[in-house]
């Protein structure tokens, strides 16, 4: 499904270069659920955007979906081409949720098939009803808990209809219980078939996913 | 496409003071720019209405400015420059005259209340001219206190016929022989005096001040108009349709100037939208970038910014042009006050859907222009970097 080789990224810091990401390489299948497991400052999220086509590699290549990405660190596809294959084939979701304020649960979720052109209020209910989020579809995001808000985000995340779901720690700024129902919830869509990589630096949620990849200064271990 | 509207219109609703702030100001340029095409057009339109019921073809002053001449013409008032009436015989002699009117003026002004009494010393040959002259009364029988009012006069004066008209000013009493039925022209707001009794009464012995002259045949304009132009006795001598690009020229050329502070009040306007909707963007800087990150390419960002600014722009241009509308006789009045020329048979400033349509096209225009900037901005958002910042 991905086939990242060689992927390095660097970051300026004032005169010096900083190496974020030291040539990872990694091969995700279809239907695996993979927790990107590692310390704050390790390059998680920095590989996560590099996976999820939002940010290019200094180095290396890319292969998702048998879409060449970027080739010895050179995007193959343009702008415009890029954001498409983007929509139609990767979910995002991130610690702080990023739903916007103004709208409504329901407008949220079908926010990004306003973009897709097909604006479907019906996909987007059913979306909610299939996070258990039915009971709020007109709240705005100041009125629901950490958790209801997260599961919104993941509605929204999967409204395209995406193969591969990115979770940068979706769970960080919740409890323990809100938590454990919002990675029931990951293990339910990966049993139907959902690509899912989740990147954290909790212990706990390792133990629970099967396959761990463990990343360290920019660079995978064992 | 609904749905992006109403998304928009959320957006903008956010902040409404700021929102409804850069409105006004789109509303108020365009409001100008509306009130300012309307003039143009309906100015003209006046003038050529007016020049119409004037009934003449040729116009002949003693020499002077030419722009002045024009307004004592259309208006009436008080001009320090005279021709003698030996020169009407003469002009009347040319071959190729039809009518001819000679015309004695003069007025009363009361500058405290801001009133002129406009008096027009006639004979038979002025209704002649003018043509749909009907006189209630009757017409001067020869007496030298006879007063014919125009109808608005008549009304202000709420005088009848039979009334006696006391003019204080000469010390001179009148008697209302007739009264002049509405001719919707300067003719309702003018006193009528027999010319002689006027150039007694205002010690203006066997002068004129303007003849109007009618031609048998308006092609041959020019040659009657050299052949009076070589009288001497020191005359200016215009035909009409000079009169008219004359006026017209120098209502152009205000309106140029007119038209260059409109079009300061439009940028200021669109500097302002562009601002605004610039700020937005800032604000919003993060929400972009997380859009983008849920499915939204740089196209749609763009699309989103730009429609914001065009709700803000052409909301702006329709209040502009209703603002216009509402506002029309108070524009106008100040703009009569200011400008001379201005005829009262026609509104200067009324409903016309091809000028309402420019203005709202134009406010469109100018939302397209004004939302480039800030959408293209939004459109290069990072949105990695977005999420980023706090
Ligand atoms: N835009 C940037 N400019 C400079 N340095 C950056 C930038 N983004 C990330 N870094 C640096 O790159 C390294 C990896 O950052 P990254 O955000 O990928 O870590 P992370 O594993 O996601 O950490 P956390 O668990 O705290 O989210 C960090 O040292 C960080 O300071
Ligand atoms: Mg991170």
């Amino acid at each position: 499904m991905i086939t990242a080789t060689g992927i390095t990224k660097n970051y300026q810091r004032g005169a010096e270069s900083f190496a974020a990401l030291k040539g990872v390489s990694l091969n995700i299948n279809e239907g695996d659920f993979i927790c990107l497991l590692g310390p704050s400052g390790a390059g998680k999220t920095t590989l996560l955007n590099i996976l999820g086509c939002m940010d290019a590699p200094a180095d290396g290549d890319l292969v998702i979906a048998g879409q060449k990405v970027v080739t010895s660190g050179r995007r193959q596809l343009t702008d415009a081409k890029l954001d498409r294959f983007r929509r139609k084939h990767i979910g995002f979701i991130f610690t702080d949720f990023f739903l916007i304020p103004s709208l409504t649960a329901l407008e949220n979720v079908e926010m990004p098939l306003l973009w897709s052109g097909k604006p479907n209020r019906e996909r987007a209910k059913e979306l909610l009803a299939s996070v258990n989020m039915d009971h709020r579809l007109n709240h705005r995001p100041t009125e629901l808990s950490g958790g209801e808000m997260q599961r919104v985000a993941i509605a929204r995340a999967l409204v395209n209809n995406p193969r591969i779901l990115l979770a940068d720690e979706p769970t960080g700024n919740l409890d323990t219980k809100t938590r454990d129902t919002i990675l029931d919830l990951f293990d339910h869509l990966n049993q139907q078939g959902l690509t899912i990589v989740l990147a954290t630096h909790d212990h706990e949620i390792a133990e629970r996913v099967t396959q761990v990849v463990r990343l360290n200064e920019g660079r995978l271990e064992g | 496409m609904g749905v992006w509207f109403g998304l928009a219109i959320k957006n903008l609703l956010r902040r409404p003071t700021r929102s409804i702030l850069t409105i006004l100001g789109v509303t108020i340029a365009i409001a100008v720019l509306y009130s300012l095409l309307q003039f143009q057009v309906n100015y003209e339109k006046g003038l050529k209405k007016e020049l119409g019921a004037l009934g003449a073809h040729v116009m002949v002053v003693p020499k002077g400015c030419p722009y002045e001449a024009a307004t004592i013409v259309l208006h009436g008032g008080k001009w320090p420059r005279y021709m003698d009436e030996a020169v009407l015989e003469k002009v009347k002699s040319v071959p190729g005259i039809a009518q001819t009117a000679g015309i004695i003026m003069d007025a009363i002004l009361d500058f405290e209340k801001n009133e002129n009494r406009i008096f027009m010393g006639i004979d038979e040959d002025y209704p002649k001219i003018r043509g749909n002259w009907h006189v209630q009364g009757s017409w001067f029988t020869g007496a030298k206190d006879e007063i014919i009012l125009g109808e608005n006069v008549a009304k202000l004066e709420g005088l009848k016929v039979g009334d006696t008209y006391y003019l204080k000013e000469k010390d001179c009493s009148f008697k209302v022989i007739g009264i002049l039925a509405a001719t919707h022209s300067q003719d309702d707001g003018f006193y009528f005096l027999h010319r002689k009794t006027l150039q007694k009464v205002f010690d203006l012995p066997e002068k004129l001040v303007v003849i109007l002259v009618k031609l048998a045949d308006i092609e041959q304009a020019d040659k009657v108009v050299a052949k009076i132009r070589t009288m001497d006795g020191n005359l200016n001598v215009f035909p009409l349709s000079e009169l008219l690009s004359t006026v017209g020229n120098l209502v152009q050329s205000t309106n140029i100037f007119v038209l260059a502070i409109v079009f300061i009040a439009i940028a200021i306007s669109a500097v302002g939208v562009l601002n605004t909707i610039l700020m937005a963007v800032y604000e919003r800087t993060k929400e972009i970038g997380m859009m983008k990150a849920v499915g939204a390419s740089r196209s749609d960002i763009f699309k989103l910014i730009w429609l914001e600014t065009l709700v803000v722009c052409t909301t702006g241009g329709l209040f502009g042009v209703g603002l216009a509308l509402a506002f029309a006789k108070v524009i106008e009045s100040f703009v009569r006050s200011a400008l001379p020329y201005a005829s009262r048979s026609e509104a200067l400033i009324g409903l016309s859907l091809s000028d309402s349509l420019a203005c709202v096209l134009f406010s469109v225009v100018l939302g397209l222009i004004a939302g480039w900037y800030p959408a293209c901005h939004a459109a290069s958002v990072k949105p990695m970097e977005a999420i980023r910042t706090e």
